[in-house]
């Protein structure tokens, strides 16, 4: 068996593909396609104080190269979370991180201090979802509001603390910088990229407007992501879990390219939903295959290589 | 179980004007009436859902009206291709053993006439109706007790919700079951409520992920409570949406 694990910061996991919040649910869908557990960690859906029913009207739309989705975190809240979801995965070995996400300064404290006391070992910071007016958008796009958020957060939780950054910012290292300097153990980016979709219809004589306002995601993204990845590696030192875009192994090692230690795969579970796995066996296989010792020695060697072309 | 599928194309060919039937085998697959699948499309990010219409000795049929890059791509596919598609997906209608009243309008005639197929194999009696824009629109090769277009061109003129009241008189169903467009099956509810007719309809929406992960097709139903089109649909109780 190749050697896959991972220790991002004192945060061990069997493999470093994960699969990004909003697009496993709970991971109990899945079942049918594929071995949940098998997947280095799912990260969970956001999840609030409340629970919040989410946008009305349309809430996603396909672009020419990913998709837009405005569903502005429709969820059960960490209450039902914890008495109806958490057993499962735990019972079932799933390794797993819980995205939250507050709808003000206080709920991500109250949020923080719950994972504390419920013992969730890694908590990633939904610093940036563009779909919800009040709360986690202002956090992750002004340096000086996320210091002291994810400063708040860390002092009232001890486990493995991820900052979720957004792109829609002018410069992402200072973001990146405030995170690690506040405390967070690990980062991950890139949440997705605020844009409209829109399509035009003419139906007798009359020009319609369909619209969506929200976030990008799919292959789209993926030379945001590398760029974001690349700008924040070059500014923190701490782990990076970069996302964006990524559905195949070559996509894999252009993260690590550019600065990421694992990945997490998003848009692509909805098209492939075997894909987190398929790739956890592709990644098995190319390590094997080239001899390589571990997914580390794989990681460092497509790095030393690249510094030395 | 839900999976993903490697199938075969065994016929693709039009069956109206915009709209196609694609014949897919796949062995081992079977489906419930009102269930989906969700084809992999080149150069589209998104599988595309569609209600199938049919499903016997492993051959699948589904009726797609062209709308885009996806449905393009499925009309092009040639005798022998290989298919990918996911599924079954969804709830599918639930069966009644009383005379049942089946309504589909435009495309949403496909999951109706599968339904209908169910009913007979089962013996309980129930009548289908469909209505279209004009003759052209009628999909070739199928069997409606009753057919209405928009223009007259074929059948009686006007809307099927136009002849719906005339028969519930005539026809006494326990039950509607229908599929087309959100307006016409509002306007079905609607009627069917004031007869004190229970209704189960097949709801359409843009979906991303068919298994109800994304949350991206829910909508809110009159209890308050969301609802998921491909998991918790696509089929409900049309006394529970919230029109």
């Amino acid at each position: 068996m190749v050697d896959l694990s991972v220790n991002l910061n004192g945060l061990i996991l069997k493999n470093p593909i994960l699969t990004a919040s909003g697009t496993y649910g709970y991971a109990d869908e899945y079942d049918d396609f594929l071995s949940v557990k098998n997947i280095g960690a799912i990260v969970t859906k956001a999840i609030s104080l409340e629970p919040r029913s989410g946008n009305t009207g349309r809430r996603i739309m396909e672009t020419d190269a990913g998709m837009i989705n405005s569903i502005g975190l429709e969820n059960m809240g960490i209450k039902a979370f914890l008495e109806n979801v958490l057993p499962k995965l735990e019972e079932e070995r799933i390794s797993y991180i819980v995205n939250i996400a507050g709808a003000t300064f206080d709920e991500y404290i109250e949020l923080g201090k719950i994972c504390e006391n419920s013992r969730i070992r890694a908590i990633e910071l939904n610093l940036s979802c563009p779909n919800v007016h009040a709360g986690c958008l202002e956090f992750g796009t002004d340096e000086g509001s996320l210091y002291s958020l994810v400063n708040a957060v860390r002092n009232v939780y001890s486990g493995k603390l991820i900052a979720k950054l957004t792109p829609n910012v002018t410069d992402i290292t200072k973001i990146a910088i405030a995170a690690q300097n506040a405390g967070a153990d690990l980062i991950s980016a890139i949440n997705t990229v605020k844009a409209s979709g829109v399509r035009i219809s003419y139906v007798r004589g009359k020009f319609y407007q369909e619209r969506i306002n929200g976030g990008l995601s799919g292959m789209g993204i993926k030379p945001v992501a590398l760029r974001a990845v690349s700008s924040i590696s070059e500014a923190v030192n701490i782990p990076i879990i970069g996302m964006g875009g990524i559905s195949s192994l070559n996509d894999i090692f252009e993260f690590i390219s550019v600065g990421a230690d694992a990945f997490q795969i998003g848009t692509a579970n909805f098209t492939h939903p075997t894909i987190a796995e398929d790739l956890v066996n592709q990644l098995a296989e190319f390590i094997e295959y080239n001899g390589f010792a571990s997914y580390e020695e794989l990681k460092n060697k497509i790095r030393e290589d690249i510094k030395n072309e | 179980m839900k999976k993903i599928y490697k199938g075969r194309v065994t016929e693709v060919k039009q069956a109206a004007t915009d709209l196609y039937y694609i014949k897919i085998s796949a062995a081992n697959f079977s489906a419930n009436a009102g269930q989906f699948i969700s084809v992999l499309c080149d150069n589209c990010t998104l599988r595309r859902p569609f209600s199938v219409m049919d499903c016997e000795n492993g051959v699948i049929t589904i009726l797609f009206k062209l709308k885009g890059k996806g449905t393009n791509y499925i009309k092009n596919l040639k005798e022998g291709d290989d298919i990918d598609f996911s599924g079954p997906f969804g709830n599918g209608f639930s069966l009644t053993d009383k005379r049942s009243l089946i309504i589909g309008a435009g495309v949403g005639v496909a999951p109706v006439l599968f339904l209908k197929k169910e009913f007979d194999k089962k013996g309980v009696e129930s009548r289908i109706i469909g209505g279209f824009l004009n003759k052209d629109a009628i999909p070739a090769n199928i069997n409606l007790d009753m057919i209405s277009t928009d223009d007259g061109s074929l059948g009686k003129k006007g809307s099927i919700v136009n002849f719906l009241k005339d028969e519930i008189k005539n026809y006494a169903p326990y039950r509607i079951y229908a599929c087309g467009p959100s307006i016409v099956l509002e306007k079905i509810c609607e009627t069917a409520s004031q007869y004190g007719i229970q209704t189960q309809i097949a709801m359409e929406k843009e979906m991303a992920c068919s298994i109800g992960v994304c949350r991206g097709c829910a909508i809110t139903l009159k209890n308050g409570k969301n609802a998921t089109v491909c998991k918790d649909g696509p089929v409900f109780s049309g006394e529970d949406i919230k029109w």
